[in-house]
């Protein structure tokens, strides 16, 4: 296990599982069933669809350029010691080497971002809307595959019974060029829920490092063609450099199937004190979370004008189901946590048939309290 | 009739937190003795200056104020007997957490004036408010308002009318 | 230069709490206690409470038990049994604040069991947890540490822990700070508090923060803002600041959860370091009824007031 790279760690996740009558019975009727069928058949379908050379220079020259072109250009940099993503005033600020502490979904659904804002005058009150038009125009660069595939998975409940505009608007506008990991450490587990370092689910365009310098690319969308055709001069055809060792996390493969079953059947179990009697109930996890897309609204400003503004939040809180009378629904922290891994394994699986955690271990590095989500989700599927 | 005013291109907003026993009673006295004081200062009353919560000062500052003056009973004048010793000690500490996170602290005055001391309100808040006028207006936590975090940024025309709505 | 820490006397001293909290657990004197236990990780730990003899073979202490437990004390914590006499393994940093809890009426020195770790430091935040301990991994807060040997506990392990004299960071960072004019430390201070995105981490991991509703979650009125923006940011650590000013031990548990890396014990050794020069206060193993911010005395600085 662990040794994944290159297409091996692709195809490896659609190997077919050897199965029981009774788990084949439940699989076969279960909605993810029949997503699992359609992915593989969009993956295979969608392939890459054109492989070119980028030496590291022109890459920074591409980037310069884009900037140069007006367009946003976030990319992980250091700020203040800590590296975040973060639009790049020149190519030379992008640091490739580390995780950036929060994930790339804050391009599309922002820390914090106004959504309609008021004026009152007397008796006029004016509302105003946010023109979406006006988003920025943006290159994500150098997204770990952990951070990009979680974007066709938030895509889903963004676009669900309602459509948000603020997210799908941003989304449409974004180019995403994905980066090959080289580096992982023990709370890495991309690999144990289906990914790989080298997974290209949510790129448009996806660069492998070579040996020898410079990047493979591969694009799997129009919007990474355009890119590449757009500066089509600092790009080459592919050489056959081998790729550099990629990251080898060295979390085994989970159960997903096996966990959905444990849950489905234990929303109240004695585990789940076990498991999060420690948690201080802070939004550490959530916020740092690639895929975890909860978030508050609230009016801040005076009588006469003000902003309506919609930012991050999370369910470790106490205030998360705090009711206007009063009433908690959720009054300890174990019940919250249970809500954090029933959401990721349980819930949006049988909403939209997907997994709402790429194995990033942001959480796990993070957490105050050293709560390891990859061992909880392992401790499960042993049951 | 009143006296020919001065222009001046600059007129800073003075919040004062004032104990209704003392200063409160010494701004009225210099009132009801039409002493003149300058108009940029908005009181505003408590019960006591232990009352008086430094993220109050901290939030005027945040609404636009270019200056703040907290002032109360001198000391053994309070009417709660000692809500103005413990006020002393917490303003101490808070002065010293505003200069440490970078705020000028000229813009800060304490001052105890009793209910009969309406000249030394008067003088008080002028000294405030021609220091303040001096040094411009408070810009640090107006600009601080209207920052966001790159994510949540579009650039608009409306930016620099809120900016000067402040 | 790099120093190495000596941290051999760990084993030993976890192979003492083991023995302890078996001990007082099977004789029921405490109904439960509240320790370090391994985790997934290489090297990692995590906080435990355990409630039966046989589980006390699972706590530990290494350089990883970096928490302050007694968070887990306060009634903050509902999800912890507060009857009876619990057990606690604390470092003596953790000790400080304990102490403070009892000054502030929050918990008794009765109901407690302390089981005190002798400790030549623990890691920084953001440090793989396998790492040794050396002058680089250590967490900042030890290299300024009074308190290897906690005093007052009912148990501690008779090892010495070996703890070489350290460069003082915060010491330093606080003078360069203080050197610098207003506009260079706002800027300094913009920097670090935009990066905040209100996880309230700092909060929740902190003993001292224990109201059963911060100001900031209330909204009648709205004292700070609540969105992760610059401004609302810059609001919430000068208030988390001056709300533990003359209460907090220096634990230093809010800088190391920050998952933004804000120096924000650096506010509050700031703090801690006004007090002690106006009212000569510091945090210790005595209990004081009063601390530096609810008492007074007559004859008290005033020259900056009018």
């Amino acid at each position: 296990m662990g040794k994944t790279e290159g297409c091996k760690g692709l195809t490896k996740k659609y190997l077919p599982l050897v199965l029981t009558p009774k788990e084949f019975k439940f699989l076969f009727f279960s909605k993810v069933f029949v997503s699992s069928v359609l992915s593989v058949l969009s993956v295979a379908n969608k392939g890459f669809r054109m492989q070119k050379y980028i030496t590291e220079q022109n890459l920074n020259t591409l980037l310069d350029k884009l900037i140069a072109e007006g367009k946003r250009v976030v990319a992980p940099r250091m700020n203040a010691g800590t590296p975040l993503y973060e639009p790049l005033k020149n190519s030379g600020e992008i640091i490739i080497d580390q995780l950036p502490r929060r994930s790339g979904k804050e391009a599309f659904f922002p820390l914090c971002e106004d959504i309609m804002s008021y004026t009152k005058e007397g008796q006029k009150v004016e509302l105003k809307d946010i023109d979406p038009s006006r988003f920025p125009e943006t290159v994500l660069v150098g997204v770990r595959p952990c951070d990009a595939a979680a974007i066709p998975v938030l895509d889903a409940v963004f676009s669900w019974d309602y459509k948000d505009e603020f997210f799908l608007e941003r989304r449409k506008k974004t180019t995403i060029v994905g980066l090959a990991c080289t580096k992982a450490d023990d709370a890495c587990f991309c690999t144990a829920v289906g990914l790989s370092p080298s997974d290209t689910k949510g790129s448009d365009l996806f660069l492998t490092p070579l040996e020898g310098g410079g990047y493979a690319c591969e694009t799997f969308s129009d919007k990474g063609e355009t890119l590449i055709n757009s500066h089509a001069g600092l790009f080459s055809e592919p050489n056959n450099a081998k790729t550099v060792a990629l990251a080898e996390p060295g979390t085994e493969a989970f159960d997903l199937q096996k966990v959905k079953a444990w849950l489905d059947e234990h929303f109240e179990d004695p585990a789940w004190d076990s498991i999060a009697t420690r948690c201080v109930g802070c939004g550490a996890c959530a916020f740092v979370c690639p895929a975890c897309h909860c978030f508050d609204i609230v009016d801040e400003g005076t009588e006469k004008s003000g902003k309506r503004r919609k930012n991050w939040d999370a369910c470790g809180f106490w205030k998360f189901t705090h009711h206007a009378s009063g009433h908690n629904p959720r009054d300890q922290q174990p019940k919250r946590y249970r809500n954090r891994i029933m959401h990721k394994f349980k819930y949006y699986d049988d909403k939209f048939g997907q997994t709402l955690c790429t194995g990033c271990g942001r959480c796990i590095r993070l957490c105050p309290v050293g709560i390891d989500i990859a061992a909880i989700v392992e401790e499960i599927s042993k049951k | 009739m009143h006296p020919e005013k001065l222009k001046h291109d600059f007129e800073p907003k003075i919040i004062a937190f004032v104990c209704t026993w003392c200063t409160y009673a010494g701004a009225d006295l210099a009132g009801t003795s039409r002493m003149q004081y300058p108009a940029n200062v908005r009181v505003l009353k408590f019960p006591c200056t232990g009352r008086i919560d430094p993220v109050f000062i901290l939030k005027a500052f945040q609404q636009g104020a270019d200056g703040v003056l907290v002032s109360g009973c001198h000391p053994g004048d309070c009417h709660y007997i000692a809500g103005n010793f413990h006020a002393r000690r917490r303003f101490a500490a808070f002065r010293k957490l505003l200069e440490f996170v970078g705020v000028d602290l000229e813009r800060l005055q304490f001052s105890w004036v009793s209910a009969a001391e309406g000249g030394k309100w008067v003088e008080v808040v002028t000294d405030l408010t021609e220091k303040v006028r001096n040094m411009g207006p408070m810009t640090e936590f107006k600009e601080l308002a209207l920052e966001e975090q790159w994510s949540g940024t579009i650039d608009t025309p409306e930016l620099k009318e809120a900016y000067n709505a402040i | 230069m790099t120093q190495t820490i000596d941290t051999t006397i760990y084993a030993a001293v976890s192979e003492a709490i083991q023995a302890e909290a078996k001990r007082i657990l099977t004789a029921g004197e405490v109904t439960a206690v509240v320790g370090y236990a391994a985790a997934r990780r290489k090297g990692s730990a995590q906080p435990i409470v355990i409630t039966s003899a046989v589980d006390a073979q699972k706590l530990i202490f290494t350089p990883a038990c970096v928490n302050n437990l007694a968070v887990y004390l306060t009634k903050a914590k509902k999800e912890i049994p507060k009857s009876g006499r619990i057990g606690i393994v604390v470092k003596g940093c953790d000790l400080k604040a304990l102490v403070g809890l009892m000054g502030e009426s929050q918990l008794k020195r009765e109901q407690l069991y302390l089981i005190g770790v002798p400790c030549a430091g623990v890691l920084a935040s953001t440090i793989q947890p396998d790492t040794g301990l050396t002058s680089d991994s250590i967490a900042p807060k030890c290299l300024e540490c009074d308190a290897h040997l906690p005093q007052g506990c009912d148990f501690v392990p008779t090892q010495t822990p070996v703890s070489p004299e350290l460069e003082k960071k915060y010491a330093a960072e606080i003078a360069r700070l203080e050197a610098l004019t207003p506009q260079e430390r706002w800027a300094y201070w913009k920097e670090q508090f935009s990066k905040c995105i209100k996880c309230y981490a700092c909060r929740q991991v902190c003993p001292f923060c224990f109201c059963e509703q911060c100001l900031c979650d209330r909204n009648k009125p709205q004292m700070v803002d609540t969105t992760p923006r610059p401004a609302g940011n810059t609001a919430w650590h000068i208030v988390r600041a001056m709300h533990l000013a003359g209460r907090c031990a220096g634990c230093a548990e809010c800088e190391r959860v920050c998952p933004m890396d804000i120096p924000l014990n650096l506010l509050n050794r700031k703090m801690a370091k006004e007090l002690k020069e106006l009212y000569d206060y510091e945090a210790g193993f005595q209990v004081n009824d009063k601390g530096p911010l609810n008492s007074y005395t007559e004859k008290d600085d005033q020259s900056f007031i009018k």
